[in-house]
């Protein structure tokens, strides 16, 4: 149609206004998404970091244990069970826990510490604190009471790679006993307060210690589906009503809040991305419309009706859009390939960031279910900010129009 | 003869509330069929306002335009839009096209809007550039067009609506004389040959001269109406 041809070519006449137009919806649209992309791949790598380093996907104990991680409160015949998780074609991979409360020191200092008693063959399928070591290995040189600790416990307490520690903690009975261990390996996990935190025992020496025999106090599950969490836990709690089965989401709530609290805050710098992009375009085509009063008069007076008149303006504005929209998308998608495999440094804000338990290098991903609302949101705000201008050509009188020369 | 405009009373005022201006004041006026009639008269006497009037591009503060009896005054803005397509064609001083479509477009373009066939939008294009001389033009942009060829341009344009008549307010202002006197010899010979009605304002002795009819306006009332022998 006539009109098409018309929009199209005064899309041409103020190249510089239609270039200034067409970026901003490229560029819109690229931010929006980039943010998105940034924002899910930060949160991703947060909960994947979490999964990956101790929570897994889901864990099992007995309904007391979280509480105070009481040394009595264990799994009624966790070994069986576990192997049973072991056989489940949905589990990726299990490991068993003796875990405890104690405290660790050396000839300086004390600290208090969680520790982690654990099969080594099985941990290694579950937690990525196995292979993260800076120094010394992961109990590969079968001694008895070796421990594994992290770095920045290491630093906190001055001890090095083979020093001797010792463990102080409450036996099932009640009793203190403590226990003299090596170090053999630190670790270092993206999270720093976990590095403080949590050191880890081979499960024989600490059950030892302990007095809890063959019994574990958790059953942590890798999932080959993480996205199943929620679903398999829930048939776990049917199948295991006497235990307390928990998803990584639970038995975090924070960090599932945060991953909301983040997809809020993405929202709303989309929505101000949004906002800018149509002020900027009422702005131009309110100056493109202005600047055309004369000649929307005449076409007014020669027979033009309205409907038209605004239909012409609006596929200007539409036209752009389609332009910059794909514009926009194609850079998305090569900003995003290019920094999914790089990465972003964030290393600038990198101890921050760390204490949070953040990943200094975010790798962004985009979803492929957001390019449609996003690119519908950028094409509807542009559509929208349109319409004002339109609706303004509409209000020249052709008398007066034409008056003015 | 019949008679296709029909002007009652009718008058303009600016600014009623505070230094009211009368635009046109009284005016009582008949154009026939076929009629080729200037309105002349002093700047600020009133020609481009009732010339908007006699279009519908403004309303009156009283008084009726009938358009083959018709009253205009009466018809809302979208009707008037409507009414001006199907009815009337126009020639203004300036700035008649759309810059960015051709000749040919421009002069189409109002066909488009009555939705016109193809074919014969492509015939009577053709035929109305070749009969204002700019077949070899056609696909030109006013850009690049002189004015007098503009000029030229807006009357194919104002006729391929098929008009009942064409207003013109003062289409040579901006030319040469030669373009001017061009201008109105094509406007005479489609007056004469078509039977098109014009009236057209104008300043240009030379262009008053080409009238069958004058009428004269002073401060928006009409001093004299006569014929004219064209020479
Ligand atoms: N929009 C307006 N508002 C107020 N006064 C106006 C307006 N348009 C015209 N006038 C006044 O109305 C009177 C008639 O103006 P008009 O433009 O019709 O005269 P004209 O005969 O066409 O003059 P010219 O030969 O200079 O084109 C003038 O006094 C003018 O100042
Ligand atoms: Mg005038």
């Amino acid at each position: 149609m006539m009109l098409l041809k018309i929009a199209w070519r005064n899309i041409w006449r103020n190249k510089m206004r239609s270039i200034v137009v067409l970026s901003s919806v490229a560029i819109g649209l690229f931010a929006g998404m980039f943010m998105i992309a940034f924002f899910q791949g930060l949160m991703k790598q947060e909960v994947d970091n979490a999964i990956e380093t101790q929570l897994s996907h889901i864990q099992v104990h007995n309904p007391v244990f979280p509480e105070d991680k009481e040394v009595g409160a264990l799994i009624e015949n966790g070994s069986g069970l576990l192997e049973k998780f072991k056989q489940d074609p949905a589990v990726k991979a299990a490991s068993g826990r003796v875990i405890t409360t104690g405290m660790i020191s050396c000839a300086s200092t004390a600290a208090g510490v969680e520790i982690h008693g654990i099969v080594v063959s099985d941990e290694k399928n579950i937690s990525s604190v196995t292979v993260d070591l800076t120094e010394g290995s992961y109990f590969s040189r079968g001694g008895k009471n070796e421990i594994v600790i992290g770095k920045k416990l290491a630093g906190k307490l001055a001890v090095q790679l083979h020093s001797k520690i010792v463990l102080t903690i409450q036996t099932k009975s009640g009793d203190l006993t403590a226990g003299s261990f090596r170090v053999a390996g630190l670790f270092r996990s993206r999270n720093s307060s976990f590095d403080e935190t949590t050191v880890f025992t081979k499960q024989d020496d600490l059950a030892q210690l302990l007095g809890t025999g063959k019994e574990i106090h958790e059953i942590a599950l890798l999932l080959k589906d993480g996205k199943q969490a929620d679903p398999i836990a829930a048939s776990y709690k049917k199948q295991y009503p006497s235990l307390l089965v928990q998803t990584w989401s639970e038995i975090e709530p924070e960090m599932a809040m945060l991953t909301g609290l983040m997809d809020q805050m993405m929202y709303i710098i989309i929505g101000i991305i949004l906002l800018a992009l149509m002020f900027g375009i009422i702005n131009t085509m309110l100056m493109a419309v202005l600047e055309r009063q004369r000649e929307f008069g005449m076409l007014m007076a020669i027979g033009m009706n309205k409907v038209r008149v605004f239909f012409m303006v609006l596929l200007e504005s539409f036209m752009l859009t389609c332009i910059g929209l794909p514009a926009g998308i194609l850079l998305t998608i090569v900003f995003v390939r290019y920094f999914a495999s790089r990465g972003i440094d964030l290393s600038a804000f990198s101890e921050a960031l760390s204490q949070l338990g953040f990943s200094s290098i975010v790798y962004p991903e985009l979803q492929q279910s957001m390019f449609l609302p996003i690119t519908l949101m950028t094409a509807l705000s542009a559509i929208l900010s349109a319409i004002y201008p339109a609706l303004k050509a509409l209000q020249f009188k052709p008398a007066v129009a034409i008056h003015k020369i | 003869m019949n008679t296709i405009i029909e002007l009652h009373n009718l008058s303009k005022v600016y600014n009623p509330k505070t230094i009211p201006v009368y635009a046109v004041n009284g005016v009582d006026l008949q154009i026939e069929e076929g009629e080729f009639t200037a309105l002349v008269g002093p700047s600020g006497s009133g020609k481009t306002t009732l010339l908007n009037l006699i279009g519908g591009l403004d309303y009156p503060s009283g008084g009726e335009v009938k358009i083959e009896g018709v009253d205009i005054t009466k018809m809302n803005e979208n009707k008037l839009i409507d009414f001006r397509l199907k009815n009337i064609g126009f020639v203004f001083q300036a700035y008649n096209l759309i810059p960015v479509l051709t000749a040919r477009e421009n002069v189409e373009f109002v066909m488009l809007m009555q939705k016109k066939p193809k074919i014969e939008r492509d015939k009577l294009v053709a035929d109305l550039l070749t009969e204002v001389g700019l077949s070899d033009k056609r696909d030109s942009r006013p850009s690049e067009l002189s004015g007098g060829q503009q000029q030229r341009v807006a009357v194919a344009r104002a006729l391929a609506s098929k008009p009942r008549f064409i207003l013109a307010d003062e289409p040579t202002a901006n030319l040469d004389s030669k373009s001017a006197t061009n201008l109105l010899e094509i406007m005479a010979k489609l007056n004469k040959e078509d039977h098109m009605t014009f009236l057209f304002s104008t300043h240009d002795q030379r262009v008053i001269d080409k009238a069958r009819r004058i009428v004269t306006l002073v401060d928006g009332k009409v001093i004299s109406d006569t014929k004219n022998q064209p020479h």
